[in-house]
């Protein structure tokens, strides 16, 4: 019994331990930068500001969180990044405006919307947030809390799109979300899209109830569990409303009433005769009113129609475009196009509810902002919620991002750029949905798409393109092309290009020329090929539901003859002879536990093994959100289905580092997750990316290690430099403190100049660090005791002594390649850049001695000459540094010059009556003028004396990086001269003054 | 057996310290901190500190008594600058940002400083100042799970803390400042705690985003010259 239960502690203590080795925290100085961009932003699913402060303002967005304005839209900030970022509704307590409510899961129905998990709440304004349940509602539609009771709250749920599920209906809290009732529900099928409540009584409430389902071949909205209802005691009792609606089946209905007269109501209600309906008795009877084309779209998708807060006259139907009328629905008009195209495909709208001109709105590609009412809009530029479905990148230096964005087409960026990446160095390369975007090995070319495979070769330099998409030839069937198309390079031989119906083609001519290689690789089932009967009562064929076709290719980067194959039917097929022959191996990972007929989202070859292979395998769209992910070391015959607790959400994205191959990155609908020992140990990536995003696709940058990853609502993230991660083995994380060897440094200021100011306005992604990071790993957090950094010289002088980061896990620290600056003098005017500079190190080796607490731990640098720089030969480099260092040398005998005097003034001064004292003070006064700036009153007025002479040269001669010309050599040679005169008669000064004087 | 036995139990009990209440955690966190009667003892500080960026040095003094008045000097480059806030009034003077005499605080400014006039910890004061105390849950801090607490006064200016639970020293402290009709948060890591001779036990590093400086000297209790409080220019 004893052994036994030492036996246990020993288990215990081992299991908490191994899970606490490696986690996310170790890694949080490796931040990823937010490439952004805001040029093109990304579907808005709710906008809602504070009714007493309505500057303040929540925007929640399809895959990117809430985001906070505190100024009426100038700037906002995510703060909901720890959480769910499909965002449903949002709810204000207009009694405590601090306390939110947040529903997750979009409910825009189409087919890559995104699932959430839940109601959140808030009491300080979106600082902290707390799961309060329906956590398995998946869509909420709409929240409404009670005008004076922020514990009561109304929540509209549609529920899973894609099953049948109890988790349907109107949700009611009278505790603050503590428990919920469902106080209203029809069936499995049927959910609550649309609430309303009259502002003048809280009692009377409207809902719409709404059936719908998706699979992944077609859509339905409509049907008997369709209706619309009222309630009269807070939902207590519900009635169904029919008095004037058109005939049965309905499907989603979009409903509004007038906040300044409550009886005033409209109703979009999709059916046979989809229309506008108006009621001006609450909701009792209701008349026919008009049927635009604006008004009747797409009513699954735009459930939007707002009515203006004092003037029941002005409504506004936000939907395919935005239109608003002054004569309560009868007729519209569009908003003008002063100002630029305003993005199409609206969800949200938000009126100021005081000065009612003011107007925001959501759409499939970011938030505008109007101040007249809707007519013209401007483009709010800092909402980087981008929904990519692919990134990729080339080999340029800097290397481009390229990816393609849900509404948005496809774009490209470089990675770093003097000043840094902001939304200007954004460039559009192609259209519609934005799908795979890849750059060929030539440089100058990039393959993009649109939806259902409409696929281009752009020619970079021009911007010309030309289509390449295969077409169906005599022999063959229709060809099916999924939404999310695969145009894809081959990881062995770039120059191979393939792309996939549902036969395989293979170009090695730029899509010039097609081989199809492969017969139907699908299942080819015929009943999931009934696209033309998708929609349900409005018709909705938009090539989403695209069935039957090939998802994933993916070359083994060890063999360009063997080709893999995934498509949105569960099939994975390989050819090993260049698609001669393949095998369908969809039953060999069935076996490990992975339901058949799953999507195959994406495929890993092991970049270490050709045997070796990952997948992952999606299965949401049969409403199983579980994560897999498989590994085969066998080409596929048997199957490890790899798990852990940490994953969250389907499965989209595995990638292999092809340096280290335990290290592992997996991106699903809910987090990016990383393992450092092949697939045992997982941990959720936090490093400055939100910890549910919807990974989408994941790059690691051959040369600069870069982790790209693409997400579908926060844009791109870029890790600069994951070397860190793949450098931390057991072995170093067991000990307290491991200072890593850093790389060679070449001597430079980085690869770019200042760029300029930040733009104002727009989103800012940074660059990546100029100069290569020191990095050390802490086991714990340093609390007591200093962490610091000191660099030697060859000599052993101490140069630079920097503080150190204190934090648990990997820290970095950045020596700026310089010694420390000189000291400057007191009693300046204005601030002096000299002390704040020193010339770059020559090149040679330096220690490194990490200092933490009383223990050192010492490593070396070798800093190496730029030769990729024409302008600055070795030699110049160290004339260039001599020379600074004389003018630092000249910069240091003005500095006791200066500081001589004052601690003469300061003797001096207490005895100033003193007609001796008097005489000497005046005499060193007017030398100390001359030696630097003394009666600069502001800062325009500039006052230029011998030090800031020398300051200003010694300023140019440190940051030099090309060989100095002859005038700037005699410069030195001058203000040399001109010291020596003022140091001369500095010292004739004090021989003058200093015998008559009693100090 | 017994000593097998109460492992375990130490073990769970480790598992479950994060069920304590706040009031627990904030009486650990002062005890950590040397107690509140050494805290109290105190009335006046002087504390010089250095600030390092990229090898230049930043000299910063801090002069300050207790609930009444404090400034800082700051010493960039041979020129001089100080802050100074009262209970009453506050002025600012940064030749470096070019000013060329002391400006004064806006009375938001002057309002919304008022804590900071206090040299004791914020938790040896929230009960006497009337603030709210909540205890917002376990939040991962750079890799260590700490406790997060939060004080709101009666205007609703709120301060966040990020307590370790090991040390029960604050790691992070985030401040929002409501004031001329703006929101700017004000966010501060401390480390390098060491005890001084008065048993208190104070962090001498303190990082924020303009950069971390570190404590040279700290003197408590010295006689301080009020006319120090009055902008000389």
């Amino acid at each position: 019994m004893k052994r036994n239960l030492s036996i246990l502690l020993i288990m215990l203590t081992t299991s908490l331990f191994a899970q606490t080795q490696v986690n996310s925290g170790m890694f949080g100085m490796l931040e990823a930068r937010q490439m952004g961009p805001g040029t093109m932003s990304g579907r808005i699913t709710s906008i809602v500001g504070v009714m007493s402060d309505p500057k303040i303002i929540y925007v929640g967005t399809a895959g990117g969180g809430v985001w906070k304005s505190s100024n009426a839209g100038t700037s906002y900030k995510s703060i909901f990044d720890k959480y769910c970022q499909s965002i449903g509704a949002i709810g204000i307590s207009p009694q405590k405006p601090a306390t939110v409510y947040v529903g997750t899961g979009e409910s825009n129905m189409r087919n890559s919307v995104s699932i959430g998990n839940g109601m959140y709440k808030t009491t300080d304004g979106g600082d902290n947030w707390k799961a309060i349940g329906l956590d398995s509602t998946e869509h909420i539609a709409k929240i409404i809390v009670h005008p004076s009771n922020d514990q009561i709250v109304y929540v509209a749920v549609p529920g899973p799109l894609w099953s049948d599920s109890k988790h349907r209906g109107l949700y009611k809290t009278s505790n603050g979300g503590e428990t919920w009732e469902k106080i209203l529900y029809h069936d499995e099928k049927t959910g609550c899209a649309e609430l309303l409540m009259d502002p003048k009584n809280p009692n009377i409430l409207f809902a719409s109830m709404w059936q719908f389902r998706r699979q992944p071949f077609s859509f339905n909205s409509g049907g008997e569990g369709s209706g619309m209802y009222k309630s009269t005691d807070g939902g207590l009792t519900w009635k169904e409303i029919s008095n004037g609606l058109p005939p049965k089946p309905f499907g989603r209905i979009a409903m509004a009433l007038a906040p300044s007269d409550s009886r005033k109501m409209w109703a979009i209600v999709e059916s046979k005769n989809t229309g506008l309906y108006i009621s001006d008795d609450g909701g009792e009877s209701w008349k026919n009113q008009s049927a635009t084309m604006n008004v009747c779209a797409r009513p699954f998708y735009f459930s939007t129609f707002e009515v203006d807060p004092k003037d029941p006259k002005r409504v506004y139907r936000p939907g395919y475009e935005f239109a608003y009328s002054d004569d309560g629905g009868y007729s519209f008009s569009g908003a003008s196009s002063d100002g630029g195209w305003v993005h199409s495909d609206m969800h949200a709208l938000w009126i100021h509810p005081d000065n009612t001109n003011i107007l925001y709105l959501g759409t499939d590609g970011g938030i505008y902002k109007s101040i007249d009412k809707g007519i013209s809009w401007s483009f709010t530029h800092s909402l980087p919620v981008g929904q990519f479905y692919h990134v990729s990148h080339d080999l340029q230096k800097p290397y481009n991002v390229y990816g393609g964005l849900q509404d948005n087409g496809s774009w490209k960026a470089p990675s770093a750029a003097p000043g840094g990446i902001n939304n200007a160095h954004w460039q559009r390369v192609g259209g519609g949905d934005g799908f795979w975007t890849v750059p060929d090995i030539d440089g100058k070319t990039v393959y993009v798409e649109y939806q259902g495979g409409n696929m281009s070769r752009v020619n970079m330099t021009n911007m010309k393109s030309e289509e390449i998409q295969p077409k169906q030839t005599n022999k063959e069937e229709k060809l099916r092309w999924n939404w999310n198309t695969p145009i894809v390079t081959g990881a062995a031989n770039p120059k191979n290009l393939y792309t996939g119906s549902q036969y395989l083609y293979k170009s090695t001519n730029q899509g010039r020329d097609w081989t199809r290689i492969s017969g139907d690789l699908t299942t080819n089932n015929k009943a999931k090929q009934q696209q033309d009967e998708s929609g349900g009562l409005s018709a909705d064929n938009t090539s989403a539901e695209n069935h039957c076709t090939i998802f994933t290719i993916a070359e083994s980067p060890l063999d360009a003859n063997t080709i893999w194959v995934g498509t949105d039917d569960g099939n994975l097929q390989v050819t090993t002879d260049a698609g001669q022959s393949w095998k369908n191996i969809s039953t060999n990972y069935a076996v490990s536990g992975i339901p058949a007929g799953t999507w195959i989202s994406s495929i890993e070859p092991s970049h270490f093994d050709k045997n070796t292979l990952y997948v992952t395998f999606e299965n949401h769209m049969y409403g199983d959100h579980t994560t897999y992910l498989g590994k085969s070391t066998d080409m596929g015959k048997t199957w490890t289905r790899i798990q852990h607790t940490e994953f969250t959400g389907f499965a989209h994205k595995i990638c292999e580092d092809p340096i280290n191959k335990n290290l592992l990155f997996l991106g699903t609908e809910m987090g990016l997750f990383a393992t450092l020992d092949g697939g045992t140990h997982w941990f959720r990536m936090k490093n400055n990316i939100p910890e549910y995003a919807l990974v989408r696709d994941i790059k690691i940058h051959p040369t600069t290690h870069d982790l790209i990853v693409g997400t579908h609502g926060r844009g791109i993230f870029i890790v600069d430099d994951i070397s860190a991660m793949r450098n931390l083995t057991a072995e170093i994380w067991n000990q307290e403190v491991y200072l890593f060897p850093t790389p060679q440094i070449t001597l430079n200021n980085g690869l770019y100049g200042w760029g300029g100011p930040e733009v104002s306005g727009g989103w800012y992604a940074g660059n990546p660090s100029s100069v290569p990071s020191i990095d050390y790993y802490l086991k714990d957090r340093v609390n007591t005791g200093k962490v610091s950094i000191d660099i030697y010289d060859a000599n052993q002088v101490l140069i630079q002594s920097i503080p150190g980061s204190k934090r648990k896990g990997i820290n970095k620290v950045y020596w700026n390649l310089r010694s420390n600056p000189p000291k400057v003098a007191g009693g300046s005017t204005k601030i002096d850049g000299a002390g704040f500079t020193a010339p770059m190190v020559l090149p040679g080796s330096y220690t490194v001695k990490l200092r933490v607490k009383d223990q050192e731990y010492v490593s070396t640098i070798q800093c190496v000459h730029d030769d990729a720089n024409n302008d600055l030969s070795l030699a110049d480099r160290k004339l260039v540094y001599n020379k600074a260092m004389q003018l630092q040398g000249l910069y240091n005998h003005l500095n006791v010059d200066i500081d001589t005097i004052q601690y003469y003034k300061t003797k001096l001064k207490a005895d100033s009556n003193n007609k001796a004292n008097k005489a000497m003070l005046a005499d060193l006064e007017k030398i100390r003028a001359e030696l630097m700036a003394t009666k600069q009153t502001s800062l325009f007025a500039d006052e230029e004396k011998l030090r800031e002479k020398v300051s200003q040269l010694y300023g140019s001669f440190c940051n030099m990086e090309a060989k100095p010309n002859e005038i700037q050599l005699k410069a030195i040679e001058a203000l040399d001269e001109q010291y020596k005169q003022l140091n001369l008669k500095l010292n004739q000064t004090l021989n003058k003054h200093l015998p008559k004087i009693n100090l | 057996m017994k000593k097998i036995f109460l492992s375990l139990l130490t073990l769970l009990t480790l598992q479950t310290a994060f069920g304590q209440s706040a009031d627990e955690i904030v009486n650990k966190h002062i005890e950590a901190i040397g107690g509140a009667d050494n805290w109290k003892k105190m009335n006046s500080l002087v504390m010089e500190a250095t600030m390092k960026a990229q090898g230049a040095e930043i000299k910063l003094t801090r002069t300050h008594i207790h609930n009444k008045a404090m400034r800082m000097d700051i010493a960039v480059m041979g020129m001089n600058g100080y802050q100074i806030l009262t209970d009453k009034a506050g002025w600012s003077y940064m030749p470096f940002q070019g000013q060329t005499k002391a400006e004064p605080m806006t009375a938001d400014d002057i309002k919304t400083s008022q804590d900071q006039l206090s040299i004791l910890d914020e938790f040896i004061t929230y009960k006497d100042l009337g603030k709210k105390l909540d205890f917002i849950g376990k939040e991962d801090l750079e890799g260590t799970e700490c406790f997060k607490l939060k004080l709101t006064d009666k205007d609703g200016q709120e301060v966040t803390f990020w307590i370790d639970p090991a040390s029960y020293f604050t790691l992070k402290q985030s401040q929002k400042i409501k004031a001329n009709g703006k929101e700017m948060e004000s966010v501060t890591t401390f480390s390098n705690y060491k005890k001084t001779e008065e048993g208190i036990v104070y962090p001498f590093t303190v990082s924020a985003d303009w950069g971390e400086s570190e404590i040279t000297k700290l003197t408590f209790n010295s006689k301080i010259d009020e006319s120090l409080f009055k902008p000389s220019n």
